[in-house]
Formats: C-alpha cells, structure tokens, sequence
C-alpha cells in the first residue's frame, strides 16, 4: 500500500527530525553543562538572563577578538582584550601618562639612544615563572620576525636597530636588543625619539611566554599565559569571553574579580535595559530619549572624549585636489558645527584642527578654515580649474542608495560654491583596495589614536616619507618641522614643533577635519569608577562592582 | 534505482568542483582582500605586499586553488583571516549546528501547523474558511521578518520581561524536580525567533496540501470511499491525507537543505551565533576560506538532500520509477 508506505516516511522523517534536535540536544545539554558552568550562565541567573553571573561579574558587551596574539593584532576590538590580558615593560595609565609595567625603571642614555630597563623582581606570567630579559628579546624578535609577517611590528618596532632586517628575513636577530642580565635588558634605538617610550605601550612590543607559545605554535592563544591584571578563563567564539583577576598582579590587585563579555544576544542598549548588560553604548538612534533629564537612562548616561577624528581625505597628488585653492574652498564652504548638530545631534564634536582635545600639543581655539561661502568663491576663483573643474567623487563605504546624512548636507554646501560633487559608495573590502591603491580622488576616513603622541598622527599620517601618507600630502617646510620634531628633547619645544606642523596642515587643507569621536555610555549604578579612556588602555582593574 | 543513486552519487564530486572552483576564482578576482581587511589603520603597503606573499595570495588562482583542494579533500578547510589561528570547521560547524536546530524546530512546527490548515482549507473550499484560512496565512508571510522581530522583542522582552531580548542557550533547559527528575523545557531564548522562522512558512506548506487535497477530493477512490459510508474524518485522514502530502516530500528536500544556511536577519536582530550571520560577515570582509567552505557545504547539502526527496519520492509513490527513463 502506497499510502502506508507514505506514512511510515513521513512519521519516519518526523521522528527522525525529533530524534536528532531532542537527542543532540540533550546529549550537549548534559555533556555541555560543565562546560557551560564556567561563567554560572543557568544555575546562578537562571534562565532569563541568557549569560553572566549577576552577583559578582560585571557583564559587558562586546564582539570576538581578531586575535589574541598581540604581535599581530592591529584593531581596537582586539587591543581591548589583550592590555587586560597581557603587558609589556611599560603600560599607559588611565590618564595616559607612561607608567612602569614589567620593568621598573629605565635608565635613558644621555644621547637618547640608548633605553636600559630593569625588570621587577615580582613580575610574572599567570602561570608563575618570573618574566625575564630573555622573555623580552624573544617577544620583539617574535613580533618583528618575518615568518609572523604582523601589519604593527615596523610601525611601533622600527626605530629598534635591526627590526627592519629581522623583519625582512636578513638578519636572525635583533641586534638592538640586548640582554644584559636576568633582569636588564637594552634597547637600542636609531635616532634620539621622545615617542619611543609611547610605542612600547602597544600590544607589538607585550611580553609573550615563549615556552608556551613553542609548545603550542598554533592554539596559544586561545588561553594565552599573559602578565596583564586579568587572565583568559574561557572564549566561546560568538558566545562569551570570560576574564578573572590575576590576584598576582604585580601592580596591584585588581578589584574587579570577573568580567564576562557577552559577544551575542542583539542590541547592548536593549539587554541592558533588561539588566542583562551593565554597560551598552548609545547610538544616534536613542540619544534623545539618554538625554531627557525624565527618562530613566539619563541618571546612567555619561560621555567621553575619543582620541579620534573623522575627516574627508583629499588625494593630493590628482586633480583638481592638487590644487591648494580648491581644497580650501571645499574647507570653507562647509558648517561643521551645523552638520555636526543637526545630523548627529551633537553626538560627535565639530573638530577644532587636527589634534583632539586632551592631546599633548592640543590647543582649544578653532584652527579650521572658517566657514564663508563667499571667502569660499573668491578661493575657488583663484583655482587654476576655475571654470573648467574636472569631476569630483568623493568615495565612502556603504550600501545604501543615498549617502552618509553629514555627507549629503555637505554636498548642498559645496553646490553653493558651484561644485557638483558626486559621492561613490562601495563595501568595506573594495574601498580598502581601493585606498591602498590610492585610486581614490577624495575618500571618508578616520585615525584612531595608537598612543597618545600628536607624532602618531602629525608624522604617521603627513610627512611624505610615511608609508601611512596615503593622501600624497607632501611640504617641505612641514617635512623639515616633522624631522626637528621627532628628535627635539624638550617636550615644550616639541609640542610647539607639532603645533606649527598642524597650522601648515590646517592652512594647506591636506585633509579636511570634521569630527572628534565621543564615546555615549551608560553605566548601571552598582558599577563604580568606569570611564572610557580617550584609546585603549588597561582599565578594568580600576573598576568596582557594588553588589 | 541503485544504480540511479550511484550514478547520481557520482555527480556530487563534479558539482562540488565546479562550485568550489567558481566561488574561489570569484572571490580572488573580486575587488578586496582580507590581508587588506584585517590590517586595521595601521596599513603599510609595502607590508600588506609582504603578507599577501608570505600567505601565497600572490600566486595565480589555479595554483592557489589546487593549493585549497589538496587539503580541502584531507577535510582540512583552511584558516580563517577574521578569526586569525581557527581552523575554518571549528568556526562553522557549531554555528551550523546552532542555525540547524532553530531551523528544524521550525521545520517541524511549519509541517505541523501547515499540513492540518491545508487540509482544513481544502475541506472548506467555496466556503469564505478557505480564502480566510489562506489570507491570513499569506498576511503572515508578508511581514518582513525584520519588521515582526522588534516589536516582538519590545514586548516580550523589554516590556512584559517574559523573555531573553536575544541570543541562544541550546534547545532545552532542565527543570529539577527535587533534586532527581530531570524535566526538559524549551528555553527561553528559543520563543522569538521561533515566531519569526514559523509565522511566514505555514502559507507554502498550506497552500501546496491545500491544492492537491482539492484534486484528491475529486479522485474516485475518495468517491468510493463516501459512498461506502466511511465518516468524513476517516475519508480526510485515510484516503485524502496521505495522498496530498505527496508534493512536500520536495519541499521538505529543499526545507533541510535550507536549515543548515541560517537566517541573516532573524540572527543578527537577536544576536544569534548563527551561520546565515556567520557566512555574510565572512563575504564582507572576503575570509577567503570561509567563503568557500560554506558554499560547498550549502551545495553538497542541497544536492544530497533533493536526492534523498527523490528517492523517497520513488519508493512512496510506485508510479514513479526513478531512473528506469533512461535506462
């Protein structure tokens, strides 16, 4: 009988479908539970609150690293995992003062070259062994090897003697590292620089254990054994990351005993609304509601100041931007202020120059062009394209069939100096090649602060030997300020180097500057001391949870 | 027929090459590379240049692709780039595996729900239950999941607190009874995307039951079947029920083959660690690998499971004789 037959095929399917869902389900579910214990998820917060122990961890939001590996890590995301996690001879406060972190003192050669660290006695990994001057020659030979091939290791290692030959594969070693002792270790660098201190607080220059990592070349990282105030105690990709404090830690021991980053489960707001979350960030979407003084988020609502700055990137070298007058114009003709308050609602600062506030060399005057249709015509008639303007397409990435709002209102602005601007948008992978090949006329673009030295972005970005120089800016005079800059020793002098670099940028409008970035935060009131430092910095260790 | 198989079996190798090769000459030729992707602002050219080489991005496609195949055959996919040091099966399988069960799930309740509506609107054709039956359930299809999602995590979740607002624990959770009997439950977390895999799925399965039951109606052992005097339940259940569920063996071919994708939308709006969400943010930043991985197993699933359909199909149904065509 068909029919039977039919029957038995689709009962069969059923079952099995039942049969598989329910018996994997139950078999993971049993089999899993211990796993799933680690963070308390069901016994301790039952089953509402999809993750984090309630009571004695604090629960942020958060997504999957990169990676773990500090040598090769050269995002945020991962940078904020890996300063808890790991440290190197030196760390940044939550002030971004230089402090001593594995080492501590460095001894400074009077000709500047020369940097002797000692080691502290109590430094040591999570595992217990005692960090040593061999442990720090293998982590900067490692990072600047040439079989890690990291995208950081010559831009925070290269002024070490012999890290551009390691990192070409010519030399073994790096010679400008020099194990004196156990506890002393010597670098030496090319050229006196004030900054180098500042590089060293980045993840390409932490301290890795070299017999973990030897024992297990492939998987380290997964449970990295670090010298940071908190360790790894698990990672479920997608799922969750769970930090515990390192009650060793040779700075102090951190207050906070457990942090879970919840990396799934939607919007951070929502789930913090539904006590979920301790911390979410706020979107453009709901800063009115954080910002009404009746509403319930206000009480929690705090904002920071970021280290970074949004601006649009004129290529330098092609037409008509390889004319100063019309970068000028397109400077002056737009209302940053305006721009900044009706579309993001003030959420991001109308940039004042090039250096954010708190920046060393920051100064509060606005330094931009001023905004003047009119000052913007007569610069634009002085062009040398007055009259026959070549096409102008500005790139940015996205999706959508209409551009960014700022974008689009800067596009009115600029028609009213006559220039028709056509905007081109594309996903995030093309616009990078795109931009590395430098076949971008004008393009959207950002810098986030790596450490907090205005050479990390005045020289990073604008002197025209950087290879980071990717709008073809080039001046002599500001090369020459850039050089002076880079090996004056008096840090006042310095500054005032770096405030003529940033005017000449400004007056030559190599870029034009649109925001300072700002961090919108809320924070559950049983969580004391949290701030969100203007970069990455090492701060959950400041942080208490009161409940 | 078992020659059938066999032969058809025989394809799946061509079918996957070809898929494979096409996905990776489209994504190498693509504008965008993950070295570029992954370098962060800190993006010296010159390095990204050295990356690309010492990765063998340099090489040409089809030694990169013999490169791929040789350790794609020994069941190693390669290594993700947005997930450096993964292997690309430890990322993809338990997400699958996660997009698989909610997909199931759902499955079960849409052939649930879908088969007795079918049935019932076939029963009440020329009534106004039928276009009733079929309307709501088309309206219901209508609702762009990303419409339905938010406002459902608004009042489930956030006003009436009943639910988790996102995310996933697994299918059940255990209830102790004194400390000895283990009661499974569904878990919370499982409600809202339930509702939003469901709700536009019951209308095909309704429809296409709804459709052949009207032309089972009209058979003459159906006529038989009255005119012998059985009650109207047993004529639905016995004689018309099982002949109109013939069409959804191929439904439920492609409807498995489907689970293992996932769903972009329902899993990014409830931050589910799924595969559909998975495999879009690998195509955004070209993980290479993951790409591919994905791709093949989505074809070798929807090859295998509509071979499975037509066996199935064979052997319920003895008029159709698969593969004896063409000898």
């Amino acid at each position: 009988m068909s029919q039977n037959r039919l029957l038995a095929v689709l009962l069969g399917v059923l079952a099995a479908l039942v049969l598989v869902v329910g018996g994997l389900s139950a078999v993971l579910l049993l089999g899993g539970k211990s796993e799933d214990s680690g963070s308390g998820t069901t016994t301790s917060s039952g089953t509402r609150t999809g993750g984090g122990d309630a009571k004695g961890a604090l629960r942020l939001p958060g997504t999957d690293p990169v990676t773990l590996d500090p040598h090769i890590a050269g995002d945020a995301t991962s940078a904020e995992y890996i300063v808890e996690i790991f440290g190197g001879l030196v760390t940044l406060s939550p002030k971004l003062d230089i402090e001593m972190d594995l080492a501590e003192k460095v001894d400074i050669s009077p000709d500047g070259k020369q940097y002797t660290f000692t080691l502290r006695a109590d430094a040591v990994f999570h595992s217990g062994r005692k960090v040593t001057a061999t442990d720090v020659k293998y982590s900067i030979e490692r990072a600047s090897s040439k079989e890690l091939a990291s995208p950081t290791a010559l831009a925070y290692l290269g002024d070490i003697l012999g890290v551009r030959e390691h990192f070409a594969g010519v030399a073994k070693d790096v010679k400008g590292v020099q194990v004196i002792d156990d506890r002393h270790v010597r670098f030496t660098i090319d050229a006196a620089k004030p900054y180098f201190l500042a590089k060293l607080t980045y993840p390409t220059a932490f301290v890795v254990d070299k017999s973990q990592i030897e024992s297990n070349p492939r998987n380290w990282s997964r449970k990295p054994n670090g010298t940071g105030p908190y360790r790894l105690m698990e990672w479920r990709l997608g799922e969750r990351i769970v930090l515990e404090a390192n009650a060793k830690f040779h700075l102090g021991t951190p207050k906070l005993k457990e942090v879970n980053y919840l990396l799934s489960g939607g919007s951070a707001l929502t789930r913090f609304e539904n006590n979920e979350l301790d911390i979410a960030n706020i979107s453009v979407n709901d800063i009115d509601r954080a910002r009404d003084s009746k509403s319930d988020l206000n009480k929690v609502y705090k904002a920071w100041p970021q280290f970074s700055i949004a601006y649009i990137a004129f290529n330098n070298g092609v037409p008509p931007f390889d004319d100063v007058a019309v970068r000028r114009a397109m400077g002056m003709a737009i209302d940053r202020k305006r721009v900044a308050e009706v579309t993001f609602k003030n959420m991001l600062q109308p940039a004042t120059g090039i250096l954010m506030p708190e920046m060393p060399g920051y100064t509060p005057d606005d330094k931009t062009l001023s905004y003047n249709i009119e000052a913007a015509k007569a610069e634009l008639a002085k062009s040398k394209y007055a009259g026959k303007m070549p096409p102008i397409e500005i790139s940015e990435v996205g999706a959508g069939a209409e551009a960014g709002i700022d974008t689009q209102a800067f596009l009115e602005l600029w028609k009213k100096i006559g220039l028709t601007i056509s905007i081109r948008q594309t996903d995030f992978a093309t616009f990078l090649a795109d931009q590395d090949a430098g076949r971008l006329q004008a393009f959207n673009a950002g810098w986030i602060m790596d450490y907090p030295d205005p050479e990390d972005i005045l020289d990073v970005k604008f002197h025209s030997g950087s290879p980071l120089n990717d709008v073809g800016y080039k001046n002599p005079e500001v090369d020459k300020l850039l050089d002076a800059a880079r090996t004056e020793a008096n840090a006042n002098r310095r500054l005032d180097l770096y405030r003529q670099v940033e005017k000449k940028i400004l007056d030559d409008a190599a870029w034009l500057p649109l925001y300072f970035s700002q961090a919108h935060v809320v924070v559950k009131d049983s969580v004391k001391n949290w701030f969100e430092p203007p970069m990455v910095v090492p701060r959950l260790r400041f942080v208490e949870l009161a409940r | 027929m078992g020659a059938y198989v066999v032969r058809r079996l025989l394809w799946l190798p061509v079918v996957l090459f070809l898929v494979s090769f096409g996905t990776f000459a489209l994504a190498r030729f693509g504008p965008g590379d993950p070295v570029s992707v992954t370098a962060g602002q800190v993006r010296d050219p010159k390095v990204l240049d050295q990356i690309r080489k010492d990765r063998g991005l340099d090489s040409n496609v089809v030694v990169q692709y013999v490169r791929w195949l040789e350790k794609a055959v020994q069941g190693d996919f390669g290594e993700s780039y947005l997930q450096k040091g993964f292997s690309v099966s430890e990322l993809i399988f338990p997400r699958m595996w996660i997009s698989a069960q909610l997909g199931l799930i759902a499955l079960v309740i849409i052939f649930a729900v879908g088969i007795p509506t079918g049935l019932l609107a076939a029963r009440f054709a020329g009534s106004w239950i039928d276009p009733a039956i079929i309307g709501t359930l088309l309206f219901l299809q209508a609702i762009p999941v990303l419409v339905i999602i938010p406002p459902l995590i608004w009042l489930f979740g956030v006003q009436l607190d009943w639910l988790p607002v996102g995310g996933w624990d697994g299918v059940f959770d255990i209830w102790w009874v004194a400390g000895v009997i283990a009661i499974p439950i569904p878990d919370p977390h499982l409600y809202i995307p339930l509702v939003a895999f469901t709700l536009p799925g019951f209308v095909s399965v309704a429809r296409l039951v709804r459709v052949s039951a009207l032309e089972v109606n009209l058979e003459d052992f159906v006529r038989t079947a009255r005119a012998k005097g059985l009650s109207e339940a047993a004529v639905q259940f016995r004689h018309v029920l099982p002949n109109s569920l013939l069409p959804l063996i191929t439904v439920v071919g492609f409807a498995l083959a489907g689970v293992i994708e996932g769903a972009l939308f329902v899993e990014t709006l409830l931050g589910i660690n799924g595969i559909g969400r998975f495999t879009f943010e690998a195509v955004v930043s070209r993980d290479y690998d993951v790409i591919l991985a994905t791709t093949v197993i989505f074809a070798a699933a929807f090859v295998l499971m509509n071979l499975l359909a037509e066996i199935a199909y064979g052997f319920v149904d003895p008029r159709v004789r698969i593969g004896s065509s063409r000898g």
